[in-house]
């Protein structure tokens, strides 16, 4: 256990950006926040009424909004950090160094894998709601005397209803964790094969598959099985109805509710299971490279 | 105790490059060993196979533990320096100290410190700041703070200063005197080792040429810095290696009992660094500038 602390927290020594980026984005979005969180209401009398029934989900689509930049920012980060752990080692010759520790090859390159494609997202939502929480309190401070609806803006401030949000948005998160994880093998695999430029062996290959079925068969289906994930995923993962509004069980009104979520569908989706599959094979085989790569 | 390293009939071969050629030997425990060669005679190929870095043929036991299976565990009790530069340029001194201790059961951390003190290292520094003496000053801390049965060196003192490297080696054996370890070390600066080694294994072309424990060369190996008049009988008596320098003229007798080369000039045990010259002239004869006979 103390090994795997420590192995971690030397990924973390070396790529330093993957938590001063974060933490960055959180103070500039506080920051803003606290500059120009004040409300402007500039559509008539101050006191005005709308028809809505209830107050719109702004807390939800706020929890939304602020965490998007720390997920860009995740997905950027940890792509390119599982391109360049494999590879990095090599490159500053460190290596020797690492293999003469009793580290087992299988250890680092799942330390690595955890690193990347667990961890570095995890940290991104801790760092998000942690930050939404934040940023939630100095917007109800900057606007405690304006009145919406009839109603004191605090009240749209409800603890239940951002705990259910985080609670949407972590189960899309392990979601998305298990749905790319081929992806994130794949990198490694570059990496680790890599003897330069390991963006080049990232991208080369399945650019190729995609020309060379293009230009034999006429067809896209490596095209199709890259650039289709995202929406696969979003509508394996949750009920949405065909534009992608969240939709509850017969109604028409927006809802985050428990509801949305459909853990059985994405469990049944083969996809998901052929990906893992293959996820475990290039690990394997990344594992095996790094064993018996001789140096020299 | 047992046998520290055994290897039998070992050879590896990269493409038609034979790097070690059918090669037996072993090293048993606290001796300190150096594996002495040319560039490219096969030490660091040897060194690798002991470690677990790269397959070969034949067979290898290192504390009982087959290295290509289970590098691992050899890696609990066997430590190595490939070379100074390794150690990561990013990684700050403090965060060096605690990698070692969170990942080796066997790193005795105040041990590190201790050593450390010694030197001008400070702990907030990152590696890519410090010299290439300090780095492998750091490297060497690190290592001898671990209690390991084995301890392997590759050339560590390569492109340091004449001070360094003093220093180098004589942490090394203060630290080997306070604990029973086994050393095996590669270097082609014969000379610095010299009064360090325990064992030499002379190593060609991917061959032993020589494995001898130090104490047994007196025995072994003559050199007779030949009286001017004595030249044709000592030439006689079929000497390995000869060399004249300033007008005199010396040579090496293997297995020669010392009675019969008595009389004949002045005679001593050759040093370490001679007798690897000769070895490797009378393998190598076109890079010498001296006389060599066939044995």
């Amino acid at each position: 256990m103390k090994a795997l602390l420590t192995q971690i927290r030397r990924e973390f020594w070396e790529h330093r950006a993957l938590w001063i980026v974060p933490l960055a984005i959180a103070a500039v979005m506080l920051l803003a926040a606290a500059i120009f969180g004040r409300i402007q209401l500039n559509f008539g009398d101050p006191g005005i009424h709308y028809d809505a029934p209830t107050p719109p989900p702004l807390a939800e689509l706020l929890v939304l909004g602020w965490a998007l930049p720390f997920y860009l920012a995740a997905a950027v980060q940890g792509t390119g950090y599982l391109i360049d752990c494999l590879y990095g080692e090599r490159r500053d010759r460190s290596i020797l160094f690492w293999r003469s520790m009793p580290v087992s090859d299988a250890s680092t390159v799942l330390t690595k894998l955890l690193t990347g494609l667990v961890l570095v997202p995890l940290g991104a939502f801790v760092i998000a709601a942690a930050t939404s929480l934040a940023g939630s309190a100095i917007l109800v401070l900057r606007n405690h005397d304006v009145v919406l609806n009839g109603q004191h803006v605090m009240a749209l401030w409800n603890l239940l209803s951002w705990l259910r949000m985080q609670g949407i948005v972590f189960y899309g998160l392990i979601a998305a964790l298990l749905w790319y994880a081929p992806f994130a093998a794949y990198l490694m695999l570059a990496s680790v094969w890599a003897r330069r430029s390991p963006y080049i062996w990232a991208l080369a290959p399945p650019l190729l598959l995609l020309i060379l079925e293009h230009m034999i068969f006429g067809t896209n289906y490596v095209g199709r099985i890259l650039g289709g994930g995202f929406h696969e995923l979003l509508h394996l993962a949750y009920r949405l109805d065909g534009d992608g509004a969240p939709t509850t069980g017969g109604g028409h009104d927006i809802s985050f509710t428990m509801h949305l979520l459909s853990p059985e569908r994405l469990l049944a989706s083969l996809r998901l299971w052929v990906g893992l599959l293959a996820a475990a094979l290039m690990v394997a085989l990344a594992i095996r490279v790094r064993r018996y790569r001789d140096e020299s | 105790m047992a046998t520290i390293i055994e290897a039998k009939n070992l050879s590896k071969r990269y493409g038609s490059f034979v790097a070690l050629d059918d090669v037996s030997f072993s090293v048993q425990p606290g001796r300190i060993v150096g594996l002495i060669g040319r560039n490219g005679a096969g030490k660091t190929t040897a060194l690798k196979t002991i470690l677990g870095l790269t397959t070969y043929q034949g067979s290898v036991q290192v504390l009982g533990i087959e290295p290509a299976r289970d590098r691992n565990a050899l890696m609990s009790q066997v430590c190595f320096i490939a070379d100074a530069a390794v150690l990561p340029r990013w990684l700050s001194v403090a965060h060096a100290i605690d990698y070692v201790a969170g990942v080796h059961p066997r790193f005795d951390r105040k041990r590190a410190e201790q050593v450390l003190a010694t030197t001008d290292i400070r702990r907030g520094s990152r590696i890519g700041q410090l010299s290439k003496g300090m780095i492998t000053q750091l490297h060497l801390a690190l290592i001898l703070a671990i209690n390991a049965r084995l301890l392997v060196l590759d050339e560590p003192t390569l492109g340091l200063d004449l001070v360094y490297r003093r220093q180098f080696y004589d942490t090394l054996l203060n630290d080997y005197i306070d604990k029973e370890r086994t050393i095996l070390l590669t270097t082609h600066q014969v000379e610095e080792v010299e009064n360090l080694l325990t064992d030499v294994l002379f190593i060609d072309k991917g061959r032993v040429v020589l494995d001898a424990a130090v104490d047994d060369l007196p025995a072994r190996f003559q050199q007779l810095t030949v009286a001017p008049d004595r030249i044709e009988e000592a030439r006689a008596l079929n000497p390995f290696y000869v060399r004249e320098l300033f007008g005199r003229t010396i040579m090496l007798y293997q297995d020669l009992p010392a009675e019969s080369l008595a009389g004949l000039g002045e005679l001593r045990t050759p040093g370490i660094a001679d007798l690897f010259v000769a070895k490797m002239q009378v393998t190598n004869p076109q890079a010498s500038n001296s006389q060599v006979v066939a044995p």
